[in-house]
């Protein structure tokens, strides 16, 4: 655990280094912006816009930095020839792996942590108030870095076997699949075969369903999400996200490194 | 078998394993949202406008997608028996204003918003609104002024209108000439259960929607039904006036020569005469029941 551990913290420091989290500044000035426009756009429905803005903010950026750095955590060490090194010491593939999803979902946590702080800070600026159903905004937020993390294996799986623009290629397009898991299985299709069905329900649940951490619609009007899809959500990223992690342990120990 | 091989057998078991718990937790996470799904129905953005505007040279690719909304949105509620259809209107408005020319979502959207719950939202005075944007943006349509009559006819009961609307259809070269005919008939004698027939038989043999299909021969069976009963007491009528008295059993309209045999309905099951001679459907027959679910639609 300890060499995991090491892995992580080199990976979210070397996260910092680069700059990563200055992002949260355009997060501050889109969130500026729309506190100041939202009055003069929108009649009752403020918080509403808000809330819808700030959590889709968060989660676009997350999908980004999780997917252009988690290609990159493997490829980039490769390119640097600096795996090598690392490798030479006392660390199995599956620990470095391990780490480097640590040291990534670290830098997400941080990251979506303090725009989180900065909603609610334009939240607060529009209101002049925080009310009780505010804190919902905090399991939203909470399921989108599942998500997140989700998508930062899946980058790290398919970086284990190809090129990282394709490695980007495939995270992304898997991510757009993994939105529609739902609607494959419950397809109302008069013209699709009955072995085609059976595809796409099956199809359904190899995808990460990443419908099951959305709850911006809810949360954007002051509603509870239920406690038991909290849990679900959570069992389900650490599930998917173990198989995932498992296979690119498994992809990434048979690579020839020559 | 080496220690490294039999790890990677292990960690595939794994794996497969770990798909099969993710299968399972699914099933929970749906019961979960299906449970909350009623809460989750809304509509974004409600402004047509503001869509198109943002849609740029797309708006025909997101009328698309809305219009595949709609169905899904329409099948979902069918298929959970939920009656509120609240958003069908706006997505409806939605997709005919970023495309105008797209056909289907008037047609079958019209259809769906004019039915009564549970088979549709219970709103034909938006399914007229919607028809005559459609009439509008696409005047050579004359299936629209088809649809529109039906709507006319079946939902709104007004005949004047129903009789215009065909009128106005059957100007057009390529419309059906039966148009013309049936508005003339509609106009001087408003609704009868020839004309009812007729028209459901055209929705029946044009529609390509499995359930306005359904819904269509539903209608067709009660009605071949009911020209039967109507045909039945026409014939009691002349045995009336030959004998004097009603005939209040099938017997005796056959041992008069007036019929050859018992008549049966549309499901099989004998018609039958109540005390004062009046034919009506036996009460065994399934078409019972199916007349009154059909007749709390209409």
């Amino acid at each position: 655990m300890r060499n995991v551990w090491v892995v992580a913290t080199n990976t979210f420091r070397e996260a910092v280094r680069d700059r990563v989290l200055y992002n949260l500044v355009f997060f501050a000035l889109l969130m500026m912006g729309a506190a100041i426009l939202v009055g003069q756009i929108s009649i009752g429905i403020e918080q509403s816009v808000i809330v819808s803005l700030g959590l889709s903010a968060i989660s676009v950026i997350g999908i980004f930095i999780a997917v252009f750095i988690g290609v990159g955590l493997v490829s980039k060490e490769m390119d640097k020839r600096t795996l090598y090194a690392l490798l030479a010491k006392p660390i199995e593939r599956w620990q470095f792996l391990t780490g480097k999803f640590a040291g990534l979902a670290m830098t997400l946590t941080v990251n979506t942590a303090a725009m989180t702080a900065g909603l609610y800070l334009a939240l607060w600026s529009v209101k002049h108030t925080l009310t009780s159903s505010d804190r919902y905004l905090i399991v939203a937020v909470y399921l989108i870095l599942l998500k997140l993390v989700l998508i930062v294996a899946l980058a790290m799986l398919f970086s284990c076997f190809t090129s990282p623009f394709l490695a980007i290629l495939f995270t992304l397009g898997i991510y757009v699949a993994g939105l529609f898991a739902g609607e494959l299985r419950r397809v109302q299709a008069v013209n699709l075969t009955p072995a085609a069905m059976s595809m796409f329900r099956a199809m359904s649940y190899v995808l990460p369903n990443f419908e099951n951490f959305n709850v911006m619609a809810t949360v954007a009007h002051g509603r509870a999400v239920p406690g038991s899809l909290v849990g679900q959500g959570t069992l389900y990223a650490i599930l998917y996200g173990a198989i995932v992690l498992l296979g690119a342990s498994l992809i990434f120990s048979r690579r020839n490194l020559k | 078998m080496k220690p490294k091989t039999i790890l990677r057998w292990v960690a595939g078991l794994l794996i497969l394993a770990g798909f099969a718990g993710i299968w399972r937790l699914q099933h929970r996470i749906d019961a979960t949202l299906a449970s909350a799904r009623v809460e989750q129905d809304q509509l974004t953005l409600r402004s047509p406008a503001a869509l198109k505007r943002i849609s740029l040279e797309y708006a025909p690719l997101m009328a698309a997608l809305y219009w595949t909304r709609v169905v899904q949105y329409y099948g979902e509620k069918h298929r959970l028996h939920q009656t509120n259809l609240e958003l069908l209107w706006p997505l409806l408005d939605i997709t005919t204003t970023l495309d105008p020319q797209i056909i289907p979502a008037y047609r079958f959207g019209s259809t769906f918003l004019a039915q009564k719950p549970p088979a549709g939202a219970g709103q034909p005075d938006r399914a007229v609104q919607l028809l005559q944007r459609g009439i509008a943006a696409n005047p050579d349509e004359w299936r629209l002024y088809q649809d529109l009559g039906n709507v006319y006819y079946f939902d709104l009961h007004d005949y004047s209108k129903a009789a215009a609307a065909f009128t106005e259809g059957s100007k057009n070269p390529n419309s059906y000439i039966w148009m013309k005919t049936m508005a003339a008939k509609i106009a001087a004698e408003g609704a009868s259960p020839e004309t009812s027939y007729f028209l459901w038989q055209q929705i029946y043999e044009t529609t390509k929607d499995p359930q306005i299909k359904k819904n269509a021969e539903e209608h067709l069976i009660l009605m071949r039904a009911q020209l039967d009963i109507k045909a039945i007491d026409q014939i009691s009528d002349q045995y009336e006036q030959r004998t004097g008295h009603r005939a209040t059993r099938m017997v005796e309209l056959i041992e008069a020569g007036l019929i050859r045999g018992i008549p049966r309905d549309p499901a099989g099951f004998p018609y039958v005469l109540d005390e004062s001679g009046k034919a009506q459907l036996n009460a065994n027959s399934p078409l019972v029941e199916k007349e009154k679910t059909v007749l709390e639609r209409r």
